[in-house]
This record gives C-alpha cells, structure tokens and sequence, in this order.
C-alpha cells in the first residue's frame, strides 16, 4: 500500500530492526485507542460512581455495533482507494472518497435514529436493569445523536491511512484521546455534568478530529481531496466497498454479540456490579491485546513479503521473534493482574465492592495470558502468508467459537466464576489449536527453503 | 504520442479471442502477452509464479466463502504483499513496463483500464454465440464434458471474468461502451475478425 514505497528493504534488512521499525507507529496507534476507553471509565468511575460504570458497559455492544458499521464503511473505501491510487487513477479514488462519505453520514444517521427510537429494549436486551439503564440512556443518547460523526472520523481515519498519510490519521487518533481527556476531566470533574458529560466529550473530539481531517483533504493539491459531485451514491462502488469491509464488520458483530452474553451472564449470576467489573478488566485486556495487535501489524508486510519472494528462513525468523514479543508483552499482562490488581482497578475506581469483584475477575481472567501472545500472533501469521481461512478460524475460536459454550456452560455450574474461567479456558484450547496448525505449516515452510 | 502501440483484447470464455488475438499478433508481427507471459514479466518483483497465477482473473471466490474470508487477507487495516490487491498492481506495472518496451497485444487483465491514458490503444471484445462456445468446450475437454456442463463452466467462467474486472477497473465487464470495436467469432471467423482489427489498428495507430 501506499505507505509503503520500499519493499526491497523488508527482504534484506535485518528482521529485528524492521520489526522494531514498522512496530513503533502502529502500537502507538493501537494504544491510543485503547487509551480511549481507559480515560472514559477511569473518569466515570471516579467522577460520577461505580453503577455509572456498569451503566456504561452495558452500552459497549451497541457502540461496538455502530462501530463496526463504521469499519465495513472505512476498511472497504481505504482498500479501494489505495487500490486506485496505485493506479493512479485519481478521479475514481476522488468518487470513493466522496462516496464514503455520503455513505457513513447514511449509515450513521439511520443507525443513530434506529437506535434511539429502541433505546430502552436494546440497553435491556444488553444487561441494562433499573438501577443502570438510567446511567446507560443518558450517555447513549448523545452518543447517537453524534453517531454519523464517529462514523465519518474512523472512516476518514482509514482512509488517510490508505492515502498514504500514517502520520496524519495517527494525529486525529492521538488528538481525539488528548482532547476527550481533558474535557473528560472538564465536563465530568469542574462541571459535574455527570456521565453525560464523558458523552458530550467523547463527542465534541470526534466532531473536531473530523473538522481537522476536512480541512487536511480540502488542500487541491493533495491527490484525493473533498470535491463537489463526487457524493452522488454510485451503486458499484458502494457494493464494492461493501463487499470489502464485510468480514471486519461481521467480526465486529461476532464481538458485540459475546459482550452480549457475558453481560447478560455476569447480572444473572452477579449484579450490576459484576458488569462495572467486567469493564475494568476488559479495558486492561484490550490494551494488552492491542500492543500485541501492534506487533502483528508489523509483521504483516515483513512475514507476507519474504513468502512471496520465497524467503522461508526469514518468514519464520520474523514469525518467531514476533510471537517472542508478543509473549513478553501478554507476560507482563499476567503478572500485572496477578501480583497488583489493585493497582489497576484504582485508577478506575475506590469502590470496595466493585474492585473485589474485579479482582477476582481479573486473576482469573488473566490466568493464560502469557501463552495468549503466541496464539494471536498465529492467527495473524496466517492472514500475511495469503491464508486468510486458518487466521480466520483462529481469531473466531478464541473470541466466539469455544468462548460461547463454555459461557453457557460454566456458569451454571460454578456461577459468576465460571464466566471469569470461560476466557482462560476457551484461551487454553484455541492455543492448541493454534499450535497444531502452525507446526505443519513451519515444517512445510522448512521444507521450502 | 506513445512511442509504441498495443492492442488490448478481452474476450468471453472459450469465444476463439486467444486465436484472434495469437492471429492478429502474427500479422502485424508482434509479440502477444496472454496468462504464461505476464507472469514471467511479473517476476522481476521477486514474487513465485504461484501467487500470480492465484490472483489471476478467474479465482475470484464467492459465495458463503468470499463473505467470510473474500478480502480479509487485504483488510486495509495491515499491509500485505500477498492480496490481490498488490498483485494486481505488480501485474499492472508489468503491463505498463511491456508498453513502454514494445509493441504487443495484451488479452485480458484489464490491460484497457491499466493502459487507458495511453494515446495508442485499441480496445477490443471478441464474443461467439453460447452453442459455438459449449462446442468449443465440449471439444478441448474431451471425454467426460457434457454440453450442460460445459455451459455451467462458460458461466461460471465469464462471471469470475466479470468480477475481477468490474472490481479492479469499475467499468462493467463487456460493456461495448469500453471498447473500440467488438466483434462476434462466431458470425466472422477468426480470420476475418483478425483481418478487421489489424486493418483498424493501422487506421488508428498510425502503424
């Protein structure tokens, strides 16, 4: 892609050195993001109360929803975009831009008012009861009153990416975290607007990250920039578009719909409470995961290059010392949550009986993580060698397949803990299953060389 | 004005285009790029043949499995040297290298989308009635080929076509509105069908 003028380089430069290289950007990216979520909780949590906090989880599968839409809308336009610009055909990448845009406002719209007019029975369906439901609304109807503008900033964020300008969409991403930051503290702190003012935060950055990105594509002497005419829907490029961003969107789905579960499985055999608790240790998993998530992006171009051009020596040197950093980074996870829970439960909360439950929660959520980095760094191995099945398999495994049985089962026999011990569990087999699928691929490749 | 001509031709599965195109590049004695030639040209990449020859335009997938796994391997959030995607564009440089060197015919891969700002070009579609085709199939597949399946695999075949093409160029496959002349094999032959184009490229190319 775009960004990636030199691949020479990735088939002689040393593998240490590259990864190092094309990991740094894409982990701060990663943090960023998840630093997001951090800031909002941590805030709320503090600010305004431990049930706002469950009142806030119990919204995050309706705004994973909204954001997967977000992403079959940008991943598809940012694929078909590059995809022109290597072309050189820049009228049509202009027409996608434009169509992108005119698409997300759509998709946003109707998904914000759809989700409005059920608001009550969704948040319920979610794991929303008396006591929370009130905490849930009141962030979740600014939030999608200022949906089609989330849409339009994580859509032109991929796009900027795809364009060739890394640098800029990582601007916006850090910009929004700063700025929700500190009118996070603002709104919720000097204020004391409550939980509506994370929302109202939330979505002024997105809004102002979305006027800064409009303002770096109105420059005419840019290769794509905004430009009248080009909004008028095309229908093949829509589909096209569409088609493209499919797989990331129903993965997005598949994810909303295991929040779901567990939610909806912590308030039967806990409380509303328990649901706050599982929030904490999410937004500490998915930072975890996100830095791993980061050292795969690097990998991609390094591992999918050297197959091609039959380096089988360096696609596993680089597989291998990717699944080392990853392992460091999900080790250090383990030992946080295991030896100083605490720790990271105070910065989301003093509540007693919420960091209890957290802790507990975390310890055991957290037990197979150090062998968790391998297992992602596989599936993500897979997609850079052209095997997009297996990496597939791998990630639906951990995050749905056997997740979702032991979610059913466990609970009933051992409670509130058997949803805790699901993850670990279902983490345990889907490293198997990793692992019986890369061995026969490492020997094939060995074999190649 | 380019320094060299190039004649593009897309044809319909199993229309006779490959002979038409192989006659015409006899005739004005220059060299035809079909599928074997492109990949070699492709290799200066540093890429095996394989990955061409998967990406090439009638392994689209479809159905339940395109849903799940069609472009996840290119998702636009990574970069991945193996998506059809950067394929496609090596395959395109090729394309764009072998103009600037000689004059050819190309069949197929987009080359009339790839070479569109190029001022000496002529786009051509060769079609043949569906029995010729089924006839043709029926013929080169010997034992075992029924006309019913060779019509489902000419189906088959034509609908990949289309798919590649309408998504990497976003013209629609066949349309005779990208196409300078578009002739049926059928009706004309083959031999004619050559004698129209080369007559048409001398007219136009300025050969």
């Amino acid at each position: 892609m775009a960004e990636l003028k030199t691949p020479q380089e990735l088939g002689t430069d040393r593998i240490g050195k590259l990864l190092i290289r094309y990991a740094i950007p894409a982990m701060i990216a990663m943090l960023a993001s998840s630093l997001y979520n951090i800031v909002d909780r941590a805030f709320i949590g503090h600010g305004v109360g431990s049930m706002a906090l469950s009142g806030l989880a119990v919204t995050f599968p309706l705004m994973n929803l909204s954001a997967a839409l977000g992403s079959m809308v940008g991943v598809g336009s940012g694929t078909m975009i590059s995809l022109k610009l290597g072309q050189k055909d820049y009228d049509s990448a202009q027409m996608l831009l434009g169509n992108s845009v005119t698409l997300n406002i759509l998709i946003g719209v109707i998904f914000g008012i759809l989700s409005l007019v059920f608001i009550n029975p969704i948040l319920t369906l979610f794991g929303a009861t008396e006591v929370t439901i009130g905490y849930a609304r009141e962030y979740m109807v600014i939030i999608l009153a200022g949906n089609a503008f989330t849409h339009l900033y994580l859509g032109i964020n991929c796009i900027l990416r795809a364009a060739g300008h890394p640098n800029k969409a990582m601007v916006a991403t850090i910009g929004t975290v700063l700025l929700n930051t500190f009118l996070d503290y603002l709104f919720i702190m000097v204020f004391h607007w409550g939980i509506k003012g994370a929302a109202i935060a939330t979505v002024i950055s997105q809004v102002l990250a979305f006027a800064w990105q409009c303002y770096q594509l109105s420059d005419k002497s840019e290769l794509i920039h905004l430009k009248k005419g080009t909004y008028r829907l095309h229908g093949n490029l829509v589909r096209n578009m569409l088609t493209i961003g499919l797989s990331p969107c129903l993965m997005n789905v598949a994810a909303c719909f295991v929040v779901l579960l567990i939610n909806r499985g912590l308030l039967k055999y806990g409380s509303d409470v328990a649901i706050g608790a599982y929030s904490i240790i999410n937004s500490i998993g998915f930072m975890i995961v996100m830095m791993v998530m980061g050292f795969n992006q690097a990998m991609q171009p390094i591992a999918g290059y050297n197959y091609g051009a039959r380096q089988m020596n360096r696609v596993l040197k680089v597989l291998y010392l990717t699944m080392f950093f990853g392992t460091c980074v999900t080790t250090l996870g383990f030992a946080i949550a295991e030896f100083m829970p605490g720790a990271c439960i105070r910065i989301f909360t003093n509540d007693a009986e919420l960091t209890a439950i957290a802790r507990n929660g975390m310890q055991i959520n957290f037990l197979i993580f150090p062998l968790v980095g391998s297992q992602m760094v596989i599936g993500n191995f897979f997609q850079s060698i052209g095997m997009p099945g297996k990496s597939i398999l791998m990630s639906l495994s951990r995050q749905l397949l056997l997740l979702i049985p032991f979610l059913i089962i466990l609970p009933r026999h051992y409670g509130i803990n058997g949803i805790w011990y699901s993850m670990p569990a279902s983490d345990i087999l889907s490293v198997i299953l990793g692992f019986s699928l890369l061995i026969p691929q490492v020997r094939k490749l060995k074999k190649l060389s | 004005m380019d320094k060299h001509y190039c004649i593009c031709i897309g044809r319909k599965f199993c229309s006779g285009g490959r002979n038409v195109a192989a006659l015409v590049a006899d005739k004005l004695g220059v060299r035809m790029y079909d599928r074997d030639l492109l990949k070699k040209a492709s290799q200066n990449t540093g890429f095996s043949e394989k990955f061409f020859d998967e990406a090439d335009e009638e392994k689209t997938r479809k159905g339940l499995r395109s849903l799940f796994m069609g472009h996840l391997g290119s998702n636009g959030l990574a970069n991945n040297y193996l998506s059809n995607e950067s394929i496609f564009n090596m395959q395109s440089e090729a394309i764009r290298h072998i103009h600037e060197q000689e004059d050819c015919v190309f069949i197929g891969r987009c080359s009339d989308y790839v070479l569109r700002d190029s001022d000496r070009l002529l786009n051509v579609f060769i079609a043949a009635t569906a029995d010729d085709r089924v006839a043709r199939v029926c013929r080169h597949a010997g034992e075992g080929m029924t006309p019913s399946k060779a019509l489902s695999l000419i189906e088959d075949i034509d609908r990949k076509r289309a798919s590649y093409y309408n998504y990497f160029t976003g013209r629609t496959w066949g349309d005779p509105a990208n196409y300078d002349i578009c002739l049926n094999s059928t009706v004309l032959g083959y031999e004619k069908c050559a004698d129209m184009i080369v007559a048409l490229a001398k007219e136009r190319l300025g050969i």
